[in-house]
């Protein structure tokens, strides 16, 4: 049971993001329906979608930290002793910690200080700052996955592997035949 | 505070991330609030950026796109669409190698990525090739090549991010004073622009192709080859071959927003899955939503950095300085093209496509205009040239797919892969110094 509490904590990200994505893919294809075939728009429809998009955006930026697949530049590594990357990479991930924290702080201030009492969405009626929410909760959780990263790497010296060299391990892994059909063909 | 200085400031913390190895995205944001600093005014903007640039209508395209794409593949709509083209190989010298470009086109017509197209065509047509006898360097090159007509035929998703991009930027004063009025930049408008030079592409890539192949002997197989077998092809391939038709029909008819095409497209897509071919599982449903949370989240954190990025270009008129620094060197257009397309294709060969056009549109749009190009015509030029870069050391992914698809090494594929590369640049030349290409469709069609 606590194994399967915490492995949904892991994946978190990825059941919010899921969920808000199949509703405003719906969401939307309801609007086309509806307007297609009764000529009516509900004018909540698009506001609210977009809104759950924004928040799909940030979870899904997190979730892609804890997968390590954020674009690096990477070639230069091989042009250096192989020694640098780790270190240098330690610190560039130290700098995107700190980029976030300060990121968080300016999200707090902006929320609680800056925003008008008086701005709300404009067919929702619900104010701004429970949207602009996901920014610092989001964010912090990238934070802790950017950490959790680290950890795995550096302590438990398991490495995550983006999912885009992943996939491409995977094509090779698939072992096409394309040897067997020569050999055939000798035959 | 004078200009260098500020540049100095944001493109030298910028680069000096990137070769450290942090994200793209850390990049462009930690720059720019090194610039806030450095200029002593306070970053709280960057909050409402955040959530300004991402929040906005048009842009839900680019889940849809990937989203689309990903079930196209799970319900078995790729596959088909491929062996339609492979039907057309027939007895001609480098029949297959060319109805390998073909398929790039058909899968390009669903898909908006170039890795994505590389690996579902390679997958079919490289063991395709290699059985008729084709050399396995030779059959990766060809699909490595052709993979990155993906991004240029229409739907496109580095054309939904150069829209939204370009939207945001306003059109500088000067150049309106210079050039007259400007028309406005559209993701639908994009999208009809791309046709005619995606076929100019694959046009050059199936010439060098049958000179290639002659020289090399390869002939095709297949005497009993007919009309029939494409007839076939199509009728088992009808579905298929109504998802693009429903995508683009929808978005140039202008009955849908790209966006509505992307959703119609993946209710289509679960439709045909479920129903008709039956090979769409619930897993497989659940991995293509998880697939495209990550594919986007990584991707538009990067728009968010990089409008913040933009905007402080915009704000000092860094653009408007290098247009004019450029046209003091020449004022003749063809010599900008190359340096422009000079420029892109080196940028293609190094970073990521989508983070390329969102750190390049605020650079070099606002030059473009200064110069009197239009947005569009430009938009497919730089889409063009970043294609090229999937297909050039040192980050071409698609040679890495289809290196991995073949098992054959890395350099074979690329050094067979570099004439590919080198007559498609002639072809973006030739896309640049004809406007018309570009622009004469969306006329047609009242855009």
């Amino acid at each position: 049971m606590g194994k399967k509490l915490l492995y949904i904590l892991d994946n978190i990200e990825s059941y919010i993001c899921r969920t808000l994505l199949a509703v405003f893919v719906c969401l939307l294809f309801l609007q086309i329906l509806s307007r297609q075939f009764f000529s009516y728009s509900f004018s909540w429809n698009e506001e609210l979608s977009v809104y759950m998009f924004v928040w799909f955006v940030f979870f899904g930026a997190s979730y892609a930290a804890k997968l390590a697949a954020h674009n690096r530049v990477t070639f230069q590594f091989k042009l250096m002793p192989a020694s640098f990357k780790p270190v240098l990479e330690f610190i560039a991930d130290l700098v995107w910690i700190a980029f976030n924290c300060y990121f968080i702080y300016l999200c707090i201030d902006f929320i609680f200080n800056k925003m008008l009492p008086f701005n709300k969405s404009q067919t929702l009626g619900i104010h701004m700052k429970y949207f602009y929410m996901v920014l610092p909760i989001a964010f912090s959780l990238m934070t802790i996955r950017i950490i959790q990263v680290n950890y795995y790497k550096l302590v438990l010296g398991i490495d995550i592997r983006d999912p885009d060299s992943q996939e491409l391990e995977d094509i090779k892994e698939l072992e096409l035949d394309l040897n067997d059909t020569n050999k055939n063909k000798a035959d | 505070m004078d200009e260098s200085s500020i540049v100095l400031v944001l493109f030298g913390t910028f680069l000096f991330l990137l070769v450290i190895g942090a994200p793209v995205t850390v990049s462009l944001g930690a720059a720019a609030l090194a610039t806030y600093f450095y200029l002593d005014k306070t970053p709280i903007v960057m909050v409402q950026m955040a959530f300004r640039s991402v929040g906005n209508f048009p842009l839900m395209a680019l889940p849809a796109f990937i989203l689309a794409g990903a079930l196209m593949e799970a319900a078995g709509i790729s596959k088909r669409l491929v062996a339609v083209a492979e039907s057309f190989a027939g007895p001609f010298t480098g029949g297959i190698s060319a109805a390998t470009v073909l398929a790039c086109m058909f899968f390009g017509a669903i898909s908006g990525s170039g890795p994505a197209t590389t690996a579902a065509v390679g997958m079919l047509m490289i063991p395709a090739m290699v059985k008729r006898g084709y050399d396995k360097g030779y059959a990766s090159a060809i699909t490595a090549s052709a993979g990155g007509l993906g991004i240029i035929i229409p739907p496109s998703i580095p054309m939904v991010i150069y829209g939204i991009s370009a939207i945001g930027l306003s059109v500088p004063f000067e150049a309106i004073e210079k050039y007259g009025s400007f028309q406005s930049v559209s993701i639908t408008k994009m999208f009809i622009a791309g046709v005619i030079p995606g076929l100019v592409i694959s046009l050059s890539l199936i010439i060098l192709n049958y000179f290639r192949c002659k020289k090399l002997g390869y002939k095709g197989s297949g005497e009993d080859w007919n009309l029939c077998i494409v007839a076939d092809a199509a009728r088992k391939g009808k579905w298929s071959i109504m998802a693009p038709v429903v995508i683009l029909g929808g978005i140039y008819s202008g009955w849908f927003t790209p966006t509505e095409s992307a959703i119609i497209a993946i209710f289509y897509t679960l439709f045909i899955g479920v129903f008709v071919h039956k090979e769409l599982k619930l897993q497989d449903i659940f991995r293509s939503l998880e697939t495209t949370t990550w594919l986007s989240g990584r991707v538009l954190l990067i728009l968010f950095t990089a409008t913040v990025f933009g905007r402080i270009l915009v704000q000092y008129q860094i653009p408007a300085i290098v247009a004019e620094s450029m046209l003091s060197i020449t004022s003749n257009i063809y010599i900008i093209w190359f340096l422009i397309i000079g420029f892109l294709l080196f940028v293609g060969m190094f970073m990521e496509t989508l983070a390329a056009i969102m750190i390049l549109t605020p650079v070099l749009l606002p030059v473009t205009y200064n110069l009197g190009i239009d947005p569009v015509h430009f938009g497919i030029v730089m889409i063009c040239c970043l294609s090229i870069g999937f297909a050039t050391p040192p980050l071409g992914e698609n040679l890495f797919v289809a290196s991995g698809i073949s098992n054959i090494s890395l350099e074979e594929v690329t050094s067979k892969a570099l004439p590919f590369a080198a007559v498609s640049a002639i072809a973006v030349f030739v896309i640049a110094f004809v406007p018309e290409l570009s622009l004469f469709l969306p006329r047609l069609f009242g855009y």
